[in-house]
């Protein structure tokens, strides 16, 4: 990994105040989860909906979707793409140096309140669990916006029908649809990690959602080394 | 024809003509953001997301039509099909918006149309106009869709004419629906230049408040559990559409609160009107 790259991405990525703009996302899970813990409803009840629907089903992806799309799309859309380009390093370094960035932004400020969130709910089992499958699902998520990123001109638009048509709409219609939905890998994978717990419904078997998550991330890096080594600056869409 | 002072006489003339004004540069601005909002006179690849989102929607509607000519009763009226793709649509608000607002400010292209005959507040309200029309065709297209379907499937002219009566107050809520839609959205884009935090903002708001109505839902009982439906701006349309042409819906229980969400919807559209015609006042050109 090329740190300098790493350290000049991150530094983008933070040194602006629109990163507080991710902000509002964890107080509001965590507003909502002390809110809904207060109130007379069971755990059983209201937990599915916070945790499941707006922690992994909203506030994760909508994360790595900003993050991903934009360590990368920045410097497209800015044109400074070319002084990195214009170095000798590999193309590989390059895209895991700032998919490292990416995921590592995205998992500190999804998977620790999400994790703060299911120790509120119900147990410490549950938030590690919770924890580690928005990590996992943070790494999916980022590789595959980041490759989206350089292989159309429009990421967000199409990153933005992935998550709203396809895992939020399509998966309830098609069932056959969950394979291909990296929000179901981070759900199984945090319900399988908290011991198959009645707060989170999962559909997928755990060794299935870790398989298909690694090939996304595996997929993810390799189409985007890919077009990176043939990576042609063009403006934008007239 | 030469005049003293004037060395050489290469022609320049003065326009005499009649000058068309705030109105037609209002106008101009309008058609061009709606054909900008679908691609029209841009390249392929521009057309691509706009139209594809469009031929989803129209096809997912003749799906229901096919669907419902096998039952004597439609699976589903002109305003529940309004209904039910707001969420589909609200995506495509969050892409048109950035599109109409944020490469203007991206592009610093406000200074030449504010030295020009439009005043700040005819360029914000062009951009909503043509926001609100660019909503409603996505809605237009699969109601027509259905109306053509149903009135093919019928049998006499009486028939048509009762379709075509169905078929109005699927227009009016599309209209609502798109009103409030875009009230939210433009604004939002106008905040910034860069279209990946215009959508991110838009999509945020959109996608945020389903889980937190429907999570006051769940822990709330009785008359807070009927208005925690507002929060969601979906809902809140679908309550509107359950009170205004009374569909069945089992989404929201909108109880007896059904006034309230008539007047949420007007004060959303009025406020987000205000907001992007204070933000234009505001912005540096």
């Amino acid at each position: 990994m090329n740190l300098t790259i790493a350290g000049l991405t991150a530094r983008a990525l933070l040194g602006r105040r629109r990163i507080l703009l991710l902000l509002p996302m964890p107080v509001l899970l965590i507003g909502l989860t002390l809110l809904a813990n207060a109130s007379p409803a069971q755990p059983d009840e209201w937990a599915p909906i916070v945790l499941g629907q707006l922690g992994l089903g909203v506030i994760l992806p909508l994360t790595a979707l900003i993050v991903g799309s934009s360590v990368l799309g920045l410097e497209i859309e800015d044109g400074t793409i070319t002084h990195i380009l214009a170095k000798p390093v590999p193309r590989s370094e390059i895209i895991v140096a700032k998919l490292v960035v990416a995921w590592a932004v995205t998992t500190v400020t999804t998977a620790v309140p999400l994790a703060i969130a299911g120790v509120i709910a119900d147990s410490g089992a549950l938030g590690i669990g919770l924890a580690l499958g928005a990590a996992v699902g943070a790494l999916a998520y980022t590789a595959f916006f980041l490759a989206l990123s350089l292989m159309s001109r429009r990421p967000v638009a199409i990153g933005l029908i992935y998550i709203m048509l396809w895992e939020n709409l399509l998966v309830q219609f098609v069932s056959g649809a969950r394979t291909l939905s990296i929000q179901q890998y981070s759900l199984t994978l945090a319900d399988g990690l908290a011991g198959n717990t009645t707060v989170l419904n999962s559909n997928l078997s755990t060794v299935t959602a870790a398989i298909l998550a690694a090939a996304f991330v595996a997929v993810g890096t390799a189409i985007a080394t890919q077009r990176l080594r043939s990576f042609a600056l063009t403006g934008e869409t007239s | 024809m030469s005049e003293a002072g004037v060395i050489h006489d290469i022609g320049y003339q003065r326009y005499e003509g009649p000058r068309l004004g705030r109105r037609y540069s209002m106008w101009s601005i309008y058609v061009h953001s709606v054909r900008s909002a679908f691609g029209i006179g841009r390249t392929a690849k521009a057309k691509l997301l706009p139209v594809a989102m469009f031929t989803l929607a129209c096809l997912a509607s003749l799906i229901i039509v096919v669907v419902s000519s096998q039952f004597p009763e439609p699976i589903l009226s002109y305003v529940g099909l309004v209904s039910t793709f707001s969420y589909g649509i609200t995506a495509f608000a969050a892409i048109t918006a950035p599109e109409l607002a944020s490469r203007d400010l991206r592009n610093s292209l406000l200074p030449l149309y504010f030295s020009r005959p439009p005043h700040r507040t005819d360029y914000a309200l062009a951009k909503f106009g043509a926001l609100i029309s660019s909503v409603f065709i996505m809605y237009a297209g699969p109601l027509l869709i259905m109306f053509i379907g149903m009135a093919f499937s019928s049998g006499s002219i009486g028939d048509v004419f009762g379709e075509l009566g169905d078929l109005m107050p699927g227009l009016a809520s599309g209209l609502i629906h798109s009103v409030v839609v875009a009230a939210i959205a433009l604004p939002l884009a106008s905040l910034t230049g860069r279209r990946v935090f215009a959508t991110g903002l838009i999509i945020a708001v959109f996608l945020l408040s389903a889980p937190i109505s429907g999570a006051l839902q769940s822990f709330s009982r009785g008359d807070a559990a009927y208005l925690a439906g507002l929060l969601n701006p979906v809902n809140l349309l679908n309550g509107v559409d359950e009170w205004l042409f009374g569909t069945v819906n089992e989404i929201t229980l909108i109880g007896r609160f059904g006034p309230i969400y008539g007047v949420a919807a007007l004060l959303l559209a009025v406020l987000g009107t205000a907001l992007l015609m204070w933000r234009y006042k505001k912005v540096k050109s």
